[in-house]
């Protein structure tokens, strides 16, 4: 199991640049080769929009097949998970 | 002295190569745009009053509309690069505006059979599509008016001779005896 705060990315995840290069990063150096559960926290996230969720949430469903999203009370993260 | 929104109005008429905006106005770059839209929340968190679930949905909407400016017209500029950013907060009202290729413009590269500014605000708003063929993408503004319809925030975005409304929580077009060449948001809150 891998565990990715998203608050390493910043308060404020916002365009799709930025949501490609998370991606990319988090590629490289958090995430894990193989198929695993994948936790997503995110505490601290103060606001999400969907061009940097569907850069990062989505590509993260399509290559594993377990993702559990947590801490996604703000209303922006809410609103933003649920149009992707 | 003179209101964010005529401002706006001022600037995308004026003719190439005349600039009205102050540095603090205008965000030529992504970059510049995100940084003062973090100052904006910086200033908006500082204020007793502020509810920040609505705050933060609120600073959502501006980075979606602002963003969108840079994604649907990186090299296609009509003249000046970047968006005319500012808020009003006394009068409680937001702008975005852009000197770029318009939505019809962006809309008719992935449907040509698009008419007019009026059908193709309707399907930038409506429909699951984006003028950036072959990528998926396309639900930027869906998300803009479902927060603004749950939160009551008024967005009026005009582009060529239409406007896109949201306001008392629905969502309706209609044409304007304005033309604005490029798009111009106004967000009250």
């Amino acid at each position: 199991m891998t565990e990715i705060k998203l608050k390493q990315f910043g308060e404020m995840l916002l365009s799709r640049p930025a949501g490609r290069e998370a991606w990319l990063a988090a590629q490289a150096y958090s995430l894990p080769k193989d198929d695993e559960k994948i936790i997503v926290d995110f505490d601290g996230v103060l606001v999400l929009s969907p061009s940097w969720a569907d850069e990062f949430i989505t590509k993260l469903k399509e290559k594993y097949s377990q993702v559990e999203l947590i801490n996604t009370s703000n209303a922006s993260v809410k609103a933003s998970l649920e149009i992707i | 002295m003179e209101n964010n929104t005529i401002k706006a109005k001022r600037w995308l008429n004026t003719i190439s190569g005349e600039n009205i905006l102050s540095k603090q106005e205008h965000c030529p770059t992504r970059d510049i745009f995100q940084a003062r839209l973090d100052k904006i929340r910086l200033n908006f968190e500082s204020k007793p009053e502020i509810n920040l679930d609505i705050l933060y949905s609120l600073i959502a909407i501006i980075g979606e509309i602002g963003n969108n400016a840079y994604d649907h017209n990186l090299g296609k500029w009509r003249d000046m690069m970047g968006i005319y950013f500012d808020v009003d907060f006394e009068n409680k009202t937001i702008v975005v505006a852009d000197r770029g290729q318009g939505i019809l413009s962006s809309i008719q590269k992935v449907k040509p059979e698009t008419k007019n500014d009026l059908e193709a605000l309707k399907v930038a708003f409506t429909e699951v599509i984006s003028g950036r063929y072959p990528e998926k993408r396309g639900n930027g503004l869906k998300f803009v008016t479902k927060v603004s319809k749950d939160l009551g925030i008024q967005i009026n975005l005009h582009s060529g001779n239409a406007v896109a409304k949201i306001e008392n929580k629905k969502l309706s077009f209609e044409n304007s005896d304005q033309t604005i060449n490029g798009v111009l948001a106004i967000i009250k809150y």
